[in-house]
């Protein structure tokens, strides 16, 4: 499928919809456009996602904490970036997990786009060719993952990878 | 939401949250489903006795300290449910929901009745796995704070390379400190004695592969007998 809607059992009424392209030439261009917030939608390194239950995970916590006026960082496709990452510094987060100038390819997460306008929009703005959700995987650097979210292998003797990075995104608060 | 502490559904109820399966005296437990995973929610309810901010302030430390345990477990190699979110405002675990599984509380009644014997091969080697499991807790100065046997699962179908999948961290702490340490290991061995009748060679089985594998067991499992030796009807003298 081209692109991917949920819907979030804790939010019923949000929608969050997944789309991954590649071919891309104006990451640069896209980056300078989300930060003069002409790009509504959240654009993310493909290679530091295992599945799109990460970006799910992201997403669930940011819709909690906006609802909950706790958000950390300026609206709420910052803040699922942000969420991504294991630490709590934001501009570490964003290098990370968002585009850089020279990729690629990125994971468009755009959010409660119930007529599909505001993909429609986005693909406008990339310059690259939306491929199938289903190529994810191809674009996972494990090893990247494991030093990112600092996973030794002992760890991994009884989880998966993406449980690892899970429990990290969800446990990040405490302590 | 609930007003106050007071239960208003009980156990097999469906309330917004999901079905309660258990009512405890700190917190709910919740079966539900995110994202399609099969989930337990974990809620801490308000207790009206308290002062309303000190209220919030323990049932957050105690939040904090339950996921904190978690994955502080799952780094060193434990098995743990996963934590998907933690919803601050209303005190909720949402974690995953380890199914198929059963209790090393049923498998050691279900082994026993089945072979027959009080120590067969399976219960023996299920003893060095929790042993394992406690030394590597404790060396990384986890304190689970609740150990019994029904906060042990095994995934089915139970075989030799079963991990034993430890839950419920919430009465847990971080402590290097080998009394507490002992004493978590007390609150096992009480527990287990008293559940599982004849098991006295099981739990030292437990003990031994403990001493092999912790780095401070010596010191933790002197600590072990002198807590044996408090206690109701017990002379300290000696």
């Amino acid at each position: 499928m081209a692109s991917q809607s949920y819907e979030l059992e804790l939010f019923p009424n949000c929608k969050v919809t997944l789309a991954l392209f590649d071919g891309v030439e104006n990451c640069q261009d896209l980056k300078r456009c989300i930060m003069e917030g002409k790009v509504d939608a959240a654009l993310l390194n493909v290679s530091m996602i295992i599945e799109p239950f990460q970006v799910l995970v992201s997403a669930n916590k940011a819709f909690h904490v906006q609802q909950h006026g706790k958000m950390k960082t300026r609206n709420i496709n910052s803040e699922i970036l942000f969420n991504l990452s294991p630490t709590n510094n934001i501009s570490e987060s964003f290098k990370r997990f968002g585009v850089s100038n020279e990729d690629k390819s990125l994971l468009a997460v755009v959010l409660n786009d119930s007529n599909g306008e505001k993909l429609q929009r986005l693909t406008e703005q990339v310059e690259g060719t939306r491929i199938d959700m289903n190529q994810l995987k191809d674009f996972t650097d494990e090893a990247k993952i494991k030093k990112v979210y600092k996973i030794q292998d002992t760890e991994l003797t009884n989880s998966t990878l993406l449980d690892a990075v899970i429990c990290r995104m969800a446990t990040k608060d405490a302590s | 939401m609930e007003p106050d502490g007071a239960p208003t559904s009980s156990v097999g109820q469906t309330c917004d949250v999901g079905e309660l399966i258990k009512q405890g005296a700190e917190a709910r437990v919740y079966s539900t489903t995110f994202m399609g995973r099969p989930t337990i929610v974990k809620e801490r309810f308000k207790k009206k006795y308290r002062h309303p901010t000190l209220d919030k302030k323990l049932t957050h430390r105690r939040t904090t300290r339950e996921v904190t345990a978690i994955l502080r477990c799952r780094k060193s190699g434990i098995c743990t449910p996963t934590v998907y979110f933690v919803d601050y405002e209303s005190h909720r675990i949402y974690m995953e929901n380890i199914e198929n599984s059963t209790t090393v509380r049923d498998y050691i009644a279900s082994e026993q009745k089945e072979t027959q014997e009080t120590n067969p091969e399976t219960l023996v080697s299920l003893a060095q796995k929790i042993g394992t499991l406690l030394a590597t807790m404790h060396d990384n100065d986890v304190i689970h704070g609740d150990l019994t046997t029904s906060n042990m699962l095994l995934r089915q179908p139970v075989d030799s390379s079963s991990p034993v999948v430890l839950i419920d961290f919430g009465l847990s702490s971080v402590s290097g400190l080998h009394e507490d340490k002992g004493v978590d290991l007390y609150v096992l061995e009480r527990a287990f004695l008293s559940t599982h009748p004849n098991t006295e060679n099981i739990f030292e089985h437990i003990l031994v592969t403990y001493r092999k594998k912790s780095k401070k067991s010596s010191d933790v499992l002197k600590k072990l007998d002198e807590v044996r030796m408090r206690g109701r009807k017990r002379s300290m003298i000696g």
